[in-house]
């Protein structure tokens, strides 16, 4: 997802331009959205732009425009088949499944798109390669929607992110009075700019300079907390549920099985999993190498703020956007900035 | 092409496995799409196992024990009779056709009986034809339906917070100073407002403790592993702050052997509803008239008047739609579901060690997170649930996917009621269904 260096491209349009746009796509490809599915918002097919939930607050949810799960599930879903085996006599077939369709996912936040620039990280720029999350990434056009403000659980601005950063983006859309001015973030997102129509302006966004209420210990800071009091106790109302880390935008730790389709037909799949399950890791023999919920919250942290730079090389970039989603599902108040703010005082 | 129905018929070894013999050895007809199955018992039969044969396809299942009084182990029927019929409601309610599952008595003798049984189990199948049981793959792409209408809603009475929070606080102290309880869970507030459990431990927190209209969580559900952590030396007798939904899960809990009585000192509130995020009162206490806790050593408030008689439009809707459609609603449900386990660890009653929709060796679930799996997830655990649920209803709050997990729950509790005379946790006596009553063994 290399970004143009040239002078990125400007266009007015209006809500009725930007709509017949996304009408003319979803008639050709596959468009996915924000949109109301039983009370709650979630990215989903749309087959006509009128079936998106513009800016609508879904109830219970704390923030606007916001899906309850990240894009994520579109590059790296929730279940997964990764080939089929088939047994017939003494012949093993096995067949690969290779997703191939061309998405464009509209209504992507920037946080969103961090998430998914983190998860390349780890699937792309990687070896091994992922190669069944690297064909849905190439396949994927981000369009992006930059937020006004910040919704009420959201600290983007504190971990390195902007509510209206286009990085990440292919396009990038910002509300104004009447319209949207869109910007060509990428090629790939310049090509699907209908430019002969759309009305080109030399205005570029204003973009928000806010910086985040919340300290986020660096990488450094980590190692000499491991062994804090603290974690147990931060823990205690935890419940052990996997809600945080599937609704998060970079949690990508999955299992993998096989399983019988029918007699002598196996496909092997790969699901999520979480850190949060008391079994998850465990061993042949029943050890469970994180058999506290103390030790498993903490994992969850360290691995967001100290792991993941550690193992990815970038500095004191964490594996987390502020997009709020962890505070804003946790059934038992658990919620991450609180955690970070107190992790250097005493307990 | 003819359809034949593919029926899977579980036969008790003693009395209808041998009674089909019967059948064939007096050369009396019964239909060849019986797949028998012989079982040890009836009783042996366990829901997942029903539900299992659904969803790999199955378009009848029908199950045959002894007579009633003719178990040869004495009540291995009569857990067949108890379990089998709360199952059939339930998997009716989840949009199975109620002539695809069958539960009846055939004795050896009765041959004729069997075919009988078999022959018109199997034409009324036949008449439905094939199953829709299982569900066709479509993974998240899948749009649901929305079909489940709204509550309406009913503001929030008013509380005496600050005299509650300053008798839970006073309480509280003296427990603490005394020695007591070593621990006291309760609500706190936190810094985003959020009204959350707590755990306090010594006098100086002890203000951190309140007690508001947003008072959700069922603490209960803490107490299990707080009393007897593994590997660990149990703390002493805790305290709990209860409203009168979460004291019946600590009846239950008490049923079940989970902790002793004195192990806890309960600390029960009275209740006049919680309220949602948005000021309303949660559904689950629009039809609550429960004010009072079922146990408690220390009672705080006093009894409020309100009871709540608000609408229970969701389940009555529900139950009015045909089959297909609630089947086409609860798929449509599940299919937002994530397999996060949030309604299962929130849940007081779901403390087995290990869950047997988690388990790495299960033969009843597989490990995706795709349509069949999560529907035999959410009914199992229902089933589960059945005569052990307090209806706390804090699954459906706990759900991220905004799934009504709690109508299954309400549908069985009242299922359980109408058979059993059985609400979960009004006194420490166990589920119905989980147990062999006193007075089964008297007969034979």
């Amino acid at each position: 997802m290399s970004e143009s260096n040239t002078d990125k491209k400007h266009w007015l349009i209006s809500q009725a331009e930007l709509e017949t746009w996304l009408d003319s796509i979803a008639n050709a490809r596959k468009l996915i959205a924000p949109r109301q599915v039983s009370g709650i918002m979630l990215y989903r097919p749309v087959a006509k732009s009128d079936e998106i939930a513009w800016h609508e607050q879904a109830p219970g949810s704390a923030h606007a425009g916001l899906p309850v799960l990240s894009v994520k599930e579109i590059f790296f879903p929730s279940t997964e088949r990764l080939f089929t085996i088939q047994k017939t006599g003494q012949e093993i077939l096995l067949e690969e499944t290779f997703p191939d369709w061309e998405t464009i996912v509209f209504g992507v936040r920037p946080c969103d798109a961090r998430g998914v620039k983190l998860l390349d990280a780890v699937f792309l720029d990687t070896n091994p390669i992922d190669s069944f999350y690297a064909r849905r990434r190439g396949n994927t056009t981000l369009i992006g929607l930059a937020c006004k403000e910040l919704g009420p659980t959201c600290f983007c601005n504190s971990v390195g992110g902007a509510p209206d950063d286009a990085h990440n983006m292919d396009i990038m859309l910002y509300e104004t009075d009447g319209g949207y001015l869109a910007e060509a973030v990428t090629e790939k997102g310049r090509f699907l700019i209908p430019s002969g129509e759309w009305k080109e302006t030399t205005t570029s966004p204003q973009h928000s300079t806010s910086i985040g209420q919340f300290p986020i210990p660096g990488k450094g800071k980590w190692p000499e907390h491991f062994n804090d009091e603290y974690w147990m106790k931060i823990s205690e109302r935890c419940i052990s549920c996997r809600a945080c880390a599937y609704v998060c935008p970079t949690c990508r730790c999955f299992a993998v099985r096989d399983e019988m389709l029918a007699p002598g037909e196996f496909e092997r799949i790969r699901c999520w999993d979480a850190c949060a399950g008391e079994n998850y890791r465990r061993v042949a023999g029943g050890h469970k190498p994180r058999a506290e919920k103390g030790e498993r919250l903490r994992n969850r942290f360290y691995c967001k703020f100290y792991y993941y730079p550690e193992q990815y090389g970038l500095g004191n970039t964490s594996a987390c956007t502020g997009c709020g989603r962890c505070i804003d599902v946790c059934p038992a108040g658990v919620d991450i900035t609180e955690v970070l703010m107190n992790l250097e005082k005493p307990v | 092409m003819n359809y034949e129905p593919r029926i899977v018929a579980f036969l008790c070894t003693w009395c209808s496995y041998t009674g089909a013999d019967t059948a064939g050895i007096a050369r009396i007809k019964s239909p060849a799409n019986i797949r028998a199955i012989r079982v040890p018992c009836s009783g042996r039969v366990s829901p997942e196992l029903v539900m299992r044969t659904f969803d790999q396809g199955a378009d009848g299942v029908l199950v045959l024990g002894c007579h009633i009084g003719e178990c040869h182990y004495d009540t291995g029927n009569h857990r067949a009779a108890k379990r089998l019929p709360i199952l059939h409601s339930l998997m009716q309610f989840a949009g199975l056709e109620p002539e695809r599952f069958h539960l009846d008595w055939v004795s050896a003798s009765e041959g004729e009986r069997f075919s009988r049984i078999a022959t018109e189990f199997t034409e009324a199948v036949r008449a439905l034809g094939p199953v829709s049981w299982r569900a066709a793959p479509g993974g998240w792409q899948a749009v649901a339906k929305s079909l489940q209408p709204t509550e309406e809603e009913v503001p929030m009475p008013a509380v005496d917070c600050a005299g509650k929070t300053d008798a839970i606080r006073a309480k509280a102290k003296e427990l603490l100073t005394s020695g007591e309880v070593g621990c006291v869970i309760g609500y706190e507030v936190g810094p985003r407002n959020q009204t959350r459990p707590t755990f306090v431990y010594s006098v100086e927190e002890v203000d951190r403790l309140v007690w508001n209209p947003e008072v959700s969580n069922n603490l209960v559900s803490y107490l299990p592993v707080k009393l007897k952590p593994k590997g660990k030396e149990p703390p002493g007798k805790v305290a709990v702050v209860v409203k009168p939904c979460d004291s019946r899960a600590v009846n239950v809990l008490l049923a079940e052997n989970q902790f002793a009585r004195d192990q806890v000192h309960v600390i029960g509130v009275t209740c006049e509803g919680v309220c949602d995020g948005g000021g309303n009162l949660q559904v689950r206490c629009q039809t609550c008239s429960e004010r009072t806790p079922f146990v408690y050593d220390t009672l705080i408030g006093e009894p409020p008047a309100a009871v709540h008689t608000g609408p229970t439009a969701r389940a009555d809707w529900l139950e009015s739609l045909p089959p297909h459609e609630r089947m086409e609603f609860w798929l449509s449900q599940f299919d937002r579901c994530i397999r996060c386990y949030a309604c299962r660890q929130a849940c007081p009653m779901c403390n087995c060690p290990e869950c047997l929709y988690e388990r790495d060796d299960s033969t009843f679930i597989g490990l995706g997170i795709g349509l069949n799996e999560k529907r035999t997830f959410h009914l199992g655990r229902a089933y589960h649930l059945a005569g052990r649920c307090v209806g706390c209803n804090e699954c459906e709050r706990a759900c991220p996917m905004n799934i009504p997990i709690g109508l299954l729950n309400q549908k069985l509790a009242e299922e359980i009621e109408a058979a059993f005379g059985h609400r979960a946790g009004l006194a420490v006596v166990p589920s119905p269904i989980v147990t062999v009553l006193s007075g089964e063994y008297k007969d034979g």
